[in-house]
Order: C-alpha cells, then sequence, then structure tokens
C-alpha cells in the first residue's frame, strides 16, 4: 500500500460517529504515540505496537494536553498525519520539534471563510517569502479528513502546490481534534465545537525550541499575520522584510552600548 | 482552582462513569497513580499551599526624576505634539528589565520582567501643569526564557496622551532600543473655552506594557504600576491649607517609608503557580486566565495594619481576566469618591465595588467607626467567576469569598485625622458639544476570532474618523456569554445610559475610560475629541481577548 493509499480516510476504523466521547475513549486513554493515528492507515500497523498510556507518556487525559520537557520546550501527542503527497508526518517530531511556523484550520468543501483565508495566508507566505520553508513552515490542517489527493488538488488550483515549507495535513477527526485542542482552539459547548459551520479562523504560531506562542485571527491582514511570525524569532535574529517595518510617529531608537541586564533578585515586594 | 471549568473534559459529556470504564479496557496501570487521578479533575494544576497573611502589605518606591544636570541625551522634542507649549518640567528614566520576583516566603522566586526591576513597577507621583518626558530603555535579553514577549511598549493607562506617547500596540519596540513618552500632565480642554478643564482630572491610572499579541504575558510577568495624578483639589496633602483642597487622606507609601501614610494604592490581579512555586501562564488559552492565588502589590495575601482613622484605598484590578466584587468581610461602609480614578461630583455610600479588568476605585474607608473589640477584618472577592469568559453573575457568600487581604485595626486612642470626604468633589464636564453622529460598536465572536462591527482588528484601517472639537455617542454592546471590559485610550466619556436605563446616582455616573460589559449589556457614552491628533485603540482589557485582536483603531483628524 502507499503513501497515498494509506493516507486515505479508513472509514471503517475511524469514522464512526466520532463524538467527544469516543475522541476521548480512541485517543485520550490509550494513547498517544501509536493510538489514533496508527489505527487510522495499515502503515501504521504493520508498526511495532507498544500501546504507552497518556499516563506514561506523561500528557494528561484531556483532549489537547501538551507536557512540559526538562528543557524548557513543549510537548505534544506525537500523531501521524498525512501531507498533500501523501507522506506520512508525526506531528510532534516532525512539524513541532524546533520548528517556526504558523498553523491554521480548513476543510476543502468548506463554503464559509476557508477559502479566504487561504488567500490571506498565501499572501503572509508572500511577505514571508525569502524565509519560507527554512527555517518557517506553514502548516494547514483539514477539519474533514480531505484525503492527500484532495488536497493536492487544492493547492494546485491556488498555485500553492510545491511552495516550500507548506504542508497541507489530514489525518483522521480525532487527530485534529486533539490538536486543534492543544493550540486552544475550541468551544467548550460541544456542539459548537464539532459545528464545521463555526470551526475556528485562527492561527496559531510557534517556536518550539523557545516555547514562544502566539495567535491571531488567519483574516487579518496579512502583514499583522507576517509580523506575528517574524516576532516567533529571537529580536536579534528577526528577519529584516521591508514590508512589514511600521511607521512610528515617534520612532524607537537604538540605546547606545546595550547589553542586556541580568536579572535582579528583588526578595521584596 | 479545582473547581473543572467549563472547558475540562469532564463537563463536556463525557461522565465519569464513561471514562472510569474507559481507562480500565485500555491500560491497566490507570488506576495506580492517585496523582493522575488528582490531575483529571482540573483544567489546571492548583498552585501549592500558601500560608495566608505571612507578609505584610509591600509597596514599590517612587520613580524619581532625573537631576536637572543629568537630563537624557538625544531626546527629540520636534517629535512631540505641542511640546513648546507645554515642555517638560522634569525627566525620567525607566529600564524595562528581567528580575526574579519572590509574591510569597512558601514560593519560588520566578523570572519576571519588570519596570526597574520592581514588581509591581515604581509609582510615578505626578502633578498636572508638571508635563514631563520619560524615556523607557528595553533592557531585556533577545530571548525570553518563557512565555511573554521581550518587545515591549508602555501605555498610561488613561493618560490624556498624544498618540505618539500613548504606548499603543503598534508601537512596540525590541530589546537595546528606547522610546521617549511626552506626558503633558495637562487636563483635557474644555472645547467652548479652548482652556484646559479642571473638571477633566484623572487621579488614579496605571501604567502597562501594551506589546501587540502579548499584552496579557508581560503585564502577568509584572509589567504593570501605579501613575498617580495630582492638582490643586486633588492635592494629596490632608493638611492642605488651600481652600480648595479636598484633603482626602493622603500620603502614598514611598517603598518602605509607609509610616504615617494614608493614602494607598492597592493593585489586584490574581497568580498561578506550579507545584515547585513557579510563575505559570498558559500560552494557548484563549478564553482568558484565571489564577488561584489572589495577590495584591504583588504579593500573595499580605496583611496590612492601619490606624482607627481615615485612609484613601485606590484599588485597580490589572487583571488579566478576573473580575471582583470587593467587599469588607464585615460589610462595613465607605466612601466611594473615583470611579477609573475621577472624581464623582459628590461621594457615595457603599458596601461594595464590582472591578472588571482595569477599571479602579477610589474609597475612603473609617476604620475609627469600628468598636473596640474589632482588631481584624478582611477584604474579600464575591464575584463567583470559573472561567476566563467571564463572571457567573452569582454573587458568593461572604463566608465563602476569597479573602484578599487582612487589614489588623491597631488598638490605639487619641489620633488626630486631619483628612475629610468633602461632601461636594469634582463637577462633571458639560456635555456641551452638539453630537456631530453616533456610531455603534458591537463586541462579538465569529469562527472563534474576536470582532467588532463584525471586522476583525487590522492597525491600517481606520473604523473612525472623528473631528477634533467634535462630540459623539457611542454606543458599546456584547452578545451573550462573554463579558468584556472594553477600554479607550486617550480621551474619556461620559457615561449617558446603561442597558437604556440612566446611570445619575450610580457608580457609572462620571467619566470612565473601561466599560464593563457583562453578557447582552449595552452601555452609551458621550465623547468628545480634543487637544491630539492621531490614531488610538479602544480594546477589550480582558487581555486574553485584548492580545487575540479584539480592537479597533480610531483617529482624531484635522
Amino acid at each position: 500500500m502507499s503513501h497515498r493509499d494509506a493516507a486515505k480516510p479508513d472509514s471503517d476504523a475511524v469514522h464512526r460517529a466520532l463524538t467527544r466521547r469516543s475522541l476521548l475513549a480512541s485517543l485520550v486513554f490509550p494513547a498517544a504515540a501509536v493510538a489514533a493515528g496508527c489505527a487510522t492507515s495499515q502503515n501504521a500497523k504493520r508498526q511495532p505496537t507498544i500501546a504507552l498510556t497518556d499516563h506514561e507518556l506523561g500528557f494528561e487525559p484531556k483532549l489537547g494536553a501538551t507536557k512540559m520537557e526538562s528543557d524548557g520546550t513543549r510537548s505534544f501527542r506525537n500523531h501521524l498525519l498525512h501531507d498533500q503527497d501523501g507522506n506520512a508526518v508525526r506531528y510532534q517530531d516532525d512539524l513541532i520539534r524546533g520548528q517556526i511556523f504558523a498553523a491554521t484550520f480548513m476543510y476543502v468543501d468548506c463554503k464559509g471563510i476557508c477559502s479566504e483565508m487561504t488567500g490571506k495566508m498565501t499572501e503572509a507566505y508572500d511577505l514571508l517569502q525569502p524565509i519560507m520553508g527554512r527555517p518557517v513552515q506553514f502548516y494547514t490542517f483539514s477539519l474533514a479528513q480531505d484525503s492527500s489527493d484532495t488536497l493536492k488538488r487544492y493547492m494546485e488550483a491556488r498555485g500553492l502546490y510545491g511552495r516550500p515549507g507548506w504542508k497541507f495535513l489530514t489525518a483522521p477527526k480525532a487527530v485534529i481534534t486533539d490538536i486543534r485542542w492543544g493550540f486552544g482552539f475550541f468551544d467548550a459547548d460541544e456542539e459548537l465545537d464539532s459545528n464545521l459551520t463555526t470551526h475556528t479562523g485562527m492561527a496559531r504560531f510557534g517556536n518550539h525550541r523557545l516555547d514562544r506562542w502566539s495567535s491571531c485571527p488567519a483574516l487579518a491582514n496579512p502583514k499583522l499575520t507576517a509580523r506575528s511570525v517574524v516576532s516567533l524569532f529571537p529580536s536579534d535574529q528577526r528577519p529584516y522584510i521591508a514590508a512589514l517595518d511600521r511607521k512610528q510617529a515617534h520612532p524607537a531608537r537604538k540605546i547606545p552600548n546595550f547589553e542586556p541586564l541580568p536579572p535582579s533578585t528583588q526578595g521584596e515586594g | 482552582m479545582s473547581d473543572p471549568g467549563p472547558n475540562s473534559v469532564f463537563n463536556s459529556g463525557f461522565g465519569r462513569r464513561t471514562f472510569l470504564k474507559g481507562s480500565a479496557l485500555t491500560t491497566g496501570a490507570f488506576f495506580i497513580n492517585s496523582k493522575f487521578t488528582h490531575l483529571r479533575l482540573a483544567d489546571e494544576p492548583s498552585s501549592p499551599f500558601t500560608t495566608p497573611w505571612a507578609q505584610p502589605l509591600a509597596f514599590t518606591p517612587y520613580n524619581v526624576p532625573l537631576p536637572a544636570f543629568e537630563p537624557l541625551a538625544d531626546v527629540n522634542f520636534d517629535n512631540f505634539q505641542r511640546y513648546d507649549e507645554l515642555p517638560a518640567a522634569h525627566q525620567y528614566k525607566v529600564q524595562i528589565c528581567e528580575a526574579l520576583h519572590c509574591p510569597h516566603p512558601q514560593l519560588a522566586f520566578s523570572p519576571s520582567t519588570t519596570y526597574n526591576g520592581m514588581c509591581p513597577g515604581p509609582t510615578f507621583m505626578m502633578r498636572y501643569g508638571q508635563p514631563v518626558i520619560t524615556r523607557f530603555e528595553n533592557c531585556m535579553p533577545p530571548v525570553m526564557p518563557s512565555y511573554g514577549s521581550c518587545d515591549v511598549v508602555t501605555h498610561v493607562h488613561n493618560g490624556h496622551h498624544a498618540p505618539e506617547s500613548d504606548g499603543g500596540p503598534w508601537d512596540l519596540y525590541s530589546p537595546g532600543i528606547y522610546k521617549d513618552h511626552h506626558w503633558a500632565n495637562v487636563y483635557a480642554s474644555d472645547l467652548a473655552t479652548g482652556q484646559p478643564d479642571s473638571r477633566e482630572a484623572k487621579g488614579t491610572l496605571f501604567y502597562h506594557d501594551h506589546c501587540h499579541d502579548f499584552t496579557g504575558a508581560n503585564v502577568y510577568r509584572g509589567l504593570a504600576g501605579f501613575f498617580l495624578l495630582f492638582d490643586n483639589f486633588d492635592s494629596g496633602n490632608e493638611n492642605d491649607t488651600n481652600p480648595d483642597a479636598f484633603r482626602l487622606p493622603s500620603g502614598v507609601p514611598d517603598g518602605k517609608r509607609v509610616r504615617n501614610r494614608y493614602d494607598i494604592p492597592l493593585v489586584i490581579s490574581d497568580r498561578r503557580y506550579d507545584a515547585n512555586g513557579f510563575l505559570v501562564f498558559n500560552t494557548m488559552e484563549m478564553d482568558g486566565q484565571l489564577g488561584d492565588k489572589n495577590l495584591i502589590n504583588g504579593r500573595v495575601q499580605p496583611y496590612f495594619e492601619v490606624e482607627r482613622r481615615k485612609y484613601r484605598f485606590r484599588i485597580l484590578n490589572s487583571g488579566i481576566s478576573r473580575f471582583y466584587d470587593v467587599w469588607f468581610s464585615n460589610g462595613m461602609t465607605f466612601q466611594y469618591i473615583a470611579n477609573d480614578g475621577n472624581m464623582i461630583p459628590a461621594p457615595m455610600t457603599l458596601q461594595n465595588v464590582k472591578l472588571g479588568v482595569a477599571e479602579r476605585a477610589d474609597i475612603v474607608v473609617d476604620f475609627s467607626q469600628l468598636p473596640a473589640t474589632t482588631t481584624e477584618i478582611y477584604l474579600v472577592n464575591r464575584m463567583e467567576q470559573t472561567n476566563g469568559r467571564g463572571p457567573t453573575g452569582n454573587t458568593l457568600p461572604m463566608n465563602a469569598a476569597p479573602k484578599l487581604l487582612k487589614l489588623i485595626i491597631r488598638p490605639q486612642t487619641g489620633i488626630v485625622d486631619n483628612s475629610r470626604v468633602p461632601t461636594a468633589l469634582r463637577e462633571l464636564p458639560p456635555m456641551d458639544v452638539p453630537v456631530a453622529r453616533t456610531r455603534d460598536w458591537h463586541f462579538d465572536r465569529s469562527n472563534g476570532m474576536w470582532t467588532v462591527n463584525g471586522q476583525l482588528f487590522d492597525e491600517n484601517r481606520c473604523n473612525a474618523a472623528c473631528k477634533i472639537g467634535t462630540a459623539e455617542i457611542w454606543n458599546f454592546s456584547t452578545a451573550g456569554g462573554w463579558a468584556h471590559p472594553v477600554h479607550n485610550h486617550m480621551e474619556e466619556p461620559r457615561v449617558l445610559s446603561r442597558n437604556g436605563k440612566s446611570v445619575v446616582g450610580t457608580v457609572m455616573q462620571g467619566r470612565k475610560d473601561a466599560h464593563p460589559l457583562y453578557p447582552g449589556d449595552e452601555i452609551s457614552v458621550y465623547i468628545k475629541f480634543r487637544d491630539w491628533l492621531g490614531k488610538y485603540p479602544m480594546h477589550c482589557h480582558n487581555l486574553t481577548h485584548e492580545d487575540h485582536a479584539m480592537m479597533f483603531r480610531w483617529d482624531v483628524v484635522p
């Protein structure tokens, strides 16, 4: 079975009614590394299966759980996803660890905000062109289990296919829900949360190494989106992109002979 | 906070029985660890226990002006509007830098972002008629060790300042950069005469970080401090011989100088700490953040010894998402004198005051009215709130309300108290300029994105071009389910009505810069546009909402 075949949703295995209960039952408890993603593809089934529990992996038993590592970085469940070319990728290992990225959620047949959102992200991509692919990544997660082929055709139709650093990704609903919750994009109301027509239009920006995270509407002015991406870098390593300059009425100036102050210890107050 | 909250999977249709059944089927190791059982009961781990009333209330020192013989170098005065008319009498320099801050002996020293290494920041003691220039140097490292941003910009909340000195979110700057602010400390003008109008005076303000996308995290890490403004009426001297002076209880503590000081700034906030006592912040939270430790002036549940006399408390809710309903535990009354730092025409006798994020209340409380047997009372919060979306609408019973501050009343007699609460405070400025137009501002949410009038924030788009010298009516409203304490920069409107009812005789009667919109609320205000040209933001002051772009831009135009 090819990667592309493996990326197709396996309706028998996973696409039973995915209420939040079944999401949790299939995802949270039996756990992370292997659970939801692996159960969905033949490719994964061939891997040696060690059913590590969330507990053993250090995740709290809730949707979107993350855990902090001793080096100050954040780990997500290492789900299996597939990109527009059918390539299998691991969420934590391939998409999160060491990456600087912007992530959005959409689906191909969306009659709402998705088309405009992709358009705005494309404009943001164009602004960030010099740093796209290396080091900045764009991830677009399918909320409706679009197949890799479908995502590829969508990208081709919009002139996005082949652009470095932009992956459209698909996985079973349980996985995408866990990823979405992990980024904080959920509604406390279960009905609203599972309503595709009101799905999130927020973008999540992340720099895994620095554990730096921010968010703004993906439908925002692409300059704001691009600035949010640039601000993920350490302030002395930010790429200069002239189009993102702000004109300030009273410009700030450089401090002569500047060195950051070492932290002081304030015992009181 | 032990309440799982509505975001918990355990409140979302996934029952306890299902949980146990599922876990038993999938893993036999599940029940072994009792800590795991604890974790599933809470969205966020609770902070470690801290002994209440273990430390005194603390005060940060005043900001001290630079000596005249060491002025700031390279100030570009040409960039300041009206600088020739309002030249600086003093100059200040503040360094924004990392510091380790310990809010309680049983908690750790946490990395914090501070003004001059202090948390809260040093207090600005300002006076009308004395403009200043303040330089904020960004001395942060280029990489933050945890949440928050090394980019900063400082905004004086409710400052009547020109946009180039306002510290709006679009003026952020990086480490190694400084920015100068010209704080004119001038009353807003009376449009009829063109002269500064003392009825527009502001008193209790605060300054805080306003970095785009990161305001909440930076304020949470420590970037906030008081900015107090005095004039000949609110002169800060209870023994003032000027017949115009209010002679309210006076003397703002200056660091450890607290003796004979009766004008007490209290910044209330909530925080959360990990098992090792370090400050934690949920960077993925979208609804709003709640802490489970109550801090006043940077310390967890401190105590404060008071004399049997009158005190002025300036209470500020610095957020980032919690609302407060502040009472004294014995139900005693106090004189309410100012809303959002603005004197109302006459004091009101109240038992409680509600504070949305960024709201302030100035009250005068007379401890001499207490019986001699009363030796301690508490400041408590009776507002029930279980998530960042806003209060539940319930008022907690007094005995179940979280205690914020312990007040220990000294057993003294023969105290001379020259302070007073005049029956007449400050008149409200007139609404004498014809209304040029009415605008509606509806704060809402669409596809998880914050909107104002259905539009997303775009700093390059002016949503309202307001002609200088005119007045308008602005109507604020919000949909159900969320509370939005909306805040306007620079111009301070007068409140006309709340949900169609007049606010005369209520705490909302005066001028306000923060408008707490509870679910479904509508607030109408009368706003003038004066003194400065340029762009300003208006935004939700639930800082989590603000950081996710619940904001719009309006301009004052010629």
